[in-house]
């Protein structure tokens, strides 16, 4: 295991810049997700890490040790693919015990480590099949059993849920998490689904057009967001929005509905922002009408309309309420989120 | 009876008027290919080398009254002191080594355009391109003066190493291999694999379809080069069958009973050749054709 530093890290293709000076430092044994759009580099930053994309500029370190030329095999590293990347025409057992055999070692200590590695895995059954003969989620724990046989310093996952389906992809993520868990190694995990950042990491790096919007750890940039992006883009169903302005000691939206603020010095145009479950029906909140109802089972989504805008209210109790119903709507003011005209979070 | 259920009646009558025409038209295309290769075959069984010649332009040309297989006997013996075998032997010999290096090389190059990094590619494609639109034999007789000057005048070598790097089977590859995930590339260079060993251990198991066409299409080229071979070679040490056959056409008389049993017994290497990798030359086809 190794800690991994990202000092000032550019990638440039041509004269287009796509990172643009990145410094994350990941800690030793830590599980580090980087999360963000598409587009946003956490898979360029990904692949930089590992050696298949060039670093125009700054550095990466993974331990003391400077990586920038070395060559993808001698960083001692392991990647899981989106498509998984197992060698078609390998049994499972091969697949796994490929790079053991790149390096010279003996048949009785590979059998030994792919062995080792499927009990973990559960892919003992499976061994001598090809990965034609698997479904996607025995596939995916193939391509982390060859991750795992190489007992390398860090495991870099490039999002290697995305192929499977939503019942599939819950299971895995837990078996991943448990997986980190039980061997500790350092892990840079990217996906472009902040639910999987959020239960997973251990910190959360939001990533747009290039820069770090924030990093921490996930309930952090839940509660704290620095900025709109990142409020918006943790979070489902995401934090209300409404754009207005701090007039007497209230927020006052564009249509002119009052809402209740914690005290603030602040005066002038802001967004205020509420997380759906920090709504609460109260007759002495604010008016809204119901719009749409998307009940769960284990909570209910109220789509409601307040003036021109549309607030999502997650409500844990059950409701007996209807479209068209008029209700109070009370948001709690320990939990209120006010930004700049630049998006930034006010203190 | 409702629409629907007439419907289907009258397509199935088209369709199966479709098909007639269909399988009328491939049996008369079958009949145009395989006539020829029927004539051949049945005048090898001939005695009489006249009336071979004879029997061309009748019908009589596809019957044969008293088969014998005396022309393949006497085909072994024709050319005196060399048995006929050794030509056979040394076309099979020109036949493997031009193929197992040709697979090599040309896999090998393409590979690396496909995923090296390598400066220039695009331009390096373009200029493969434009090489495999020049004729062989526009290129043939700067070739003999090379090869003779290099001393290698009625060699193998000189039947095998200028044809075992083309830029069409090198695109060929390069155009297979460039269809793969790259996440197989990074992924073997991630597990500690050098480039030789992606592409030996990794790229060669999965292009077997690429590989069978390379090597019919390599092999039907090889089999039945005739110009380089007869201004190549003086002697009998490595004439391939193909030139040994026009030794049946004398100046005097032309034995068209041996020749046409030594065109069947060059046919045979290379039909038995196409069958066994045809299953996965037809893939490789059927593959691109889907994958477009």
């Amino acid at each position: 295991m190794a800690s991994v530093s990202i000092d000032n890290v550019a990638k440039f293709y041509g004269n287009h810049q796509v990172i643009h000076g990145i410094d994350i430092d990941i800690a030793d044994g830590e599980f580090v997700t980087l999360v963000g759009p598409s587009g946003c580099g956490k898979s360029t930053l990904l692949r930089m890490i590992a050696g298949l994309e060039e670093i125009s500029d700054g550095d990466i370190r993974i331990g003391d040790r400077l990586v920038n030329d070395v060559p993808p095999k001698e960083r001692d590293i392991a990647m899981v693919f989106q498509n998984y990347a197992l060698y078609p025409h390998m049994t499972v057992a091969q697949n796994m015990g490929f790079a053991l055999k790149l390096k010279g070692e003996s048949r009785a200590a590979i059998d030994a480590r792919v062995k080792e590695a499927a009990a973990i895995l559960a892919l003992e059954p499976y061994l001598d099949r090809l990965p034609k003969q698997l479904s996607g989620g025995q596939r995916q724990r193939v391509a982390m059993g060859r991750a795992i046989v190489r007992s390398p310093q860090v495991f870099l996952f490039d999002e290697p849920l995305s192929n499977l389906d939503a019942k599939l992809r819950v299971q895995m993520r837990a078996e991943i998490k448990d997986l980190h868990q039980r061997l500790g190694t350092t892990t840079v995990y990217v996906t472009h689904d902040q639910i999987e950042a959020m239960t997973m990491a251990d910190r959360i790096v939001v990533m747009k057009g290039g820069v770090v919007e924030q990093v921490g750890r996930p309930l952090e940039l839940y509660d704290r967001p620095n900025n709109l992006f990142v409020a918006t883009f943790i979070g489902s169903p995401a934090m209300n929005l409404l754009k207005g302005k701090v007039e007497n000691g209230g927020f006052v939206t564009e249509d002119g509905t009052v809402l209740p603020l914690p005290p603030t010095a602040r005066t002038g145009a802001v967004t205020y922002g509420i997380r759906p479950e920090h709504l609460m029906l109260d007759e002495t909140g604010f008016r809204a009408e119901v719009a749409v109802l998307e009940p769960t089972g284990a909570e209910t989504q109220v789509l409601a309309r307040c003036g021109s805008q549309t607030l999502v209210a997650v409500l844990r109790e059950r409701v007996e309420l209807k479209p068209g119903d008029r209700i109070g709507l009370k948001p709690d003011l320990s939990a209120v989120h006010l930004f700049d005209e630049d998006g930034r979070r006010l203190q | 009876m409702s629409d629907l259920a007439l419907t289907p009646r009258k397509s199935a009558t088209s369709t199966n008027g479709y098909r007639i025409v269909q399988s009328i038209s491939v049996f008369v295309i079958a009949l145009v290919i395989i006539s020829p290769l029927f004539m051949l075959f049945i005048a090898s069984l001939k005695d009489d080398r006249f009336q071979i010649l004879a029997d061309m332009g009748s019908f009589r040309a596809f019957w044969v009254d008293n088969p014998t297989f005396n022309n393949f006997r006497e085909v072994g013996n024709f050319a005196g002191d060399l048995a006929f075998g050794r030509y056979l032997g040394n076309s099979l010999f020109i036949l493997g080594s031009t193929v197992s290096l040709g697979l090599i090389i040309n896999s090998m190059a393409g590979f690396i355009l496909a995923w090296g990094s390598l400066p220039g590619r695009a331009l390096i494609l373009s200029v493969i391109i434009a090489l495999y639109v020049i004729p062989q034999e526009s290129i043939i007789m700067p070739l003999l003066i090379i090869v003779s000057r290099a001393g290698l005048s009625d060699t193998f070598t000189a039947q095998i190493l200028p044809f075992v790097a083309s830029p069409l089977y090198t695109f060929l590859f390069y155009q297979f291999f460039a269809q793969l995930p790259k996440e197989l590339y990074e992924a073997a260079s991630i597990d500690g694999a050098s480039i030789f060993r992606t592409w030996w251990s990794i790229f060669v198991p999965l292009s077997l379809p690429a590989l069978a066409t390379v090597s019919i299409l390599m092999g039907i080229e090889t089999w039945n080069q005739y110009l380089w071979p007869i201004l190549i070679t003086q002697t009998d040490y490595a004439r391939p069958i193909s030139v040994a056959i026009a030794t049946f056409f004398g100046q005097d008389s032309i034995y068209w009973d041996r020749a046409m049993a030594a065109s069947v017994m060059m046919m045979i290497p290379i039909l038995v050749f196409y069958l066994a990798f045809q299953r996965w030359f037809i893939s490789s086809f059927v593959g691109s054709a889907v994958k477009g």
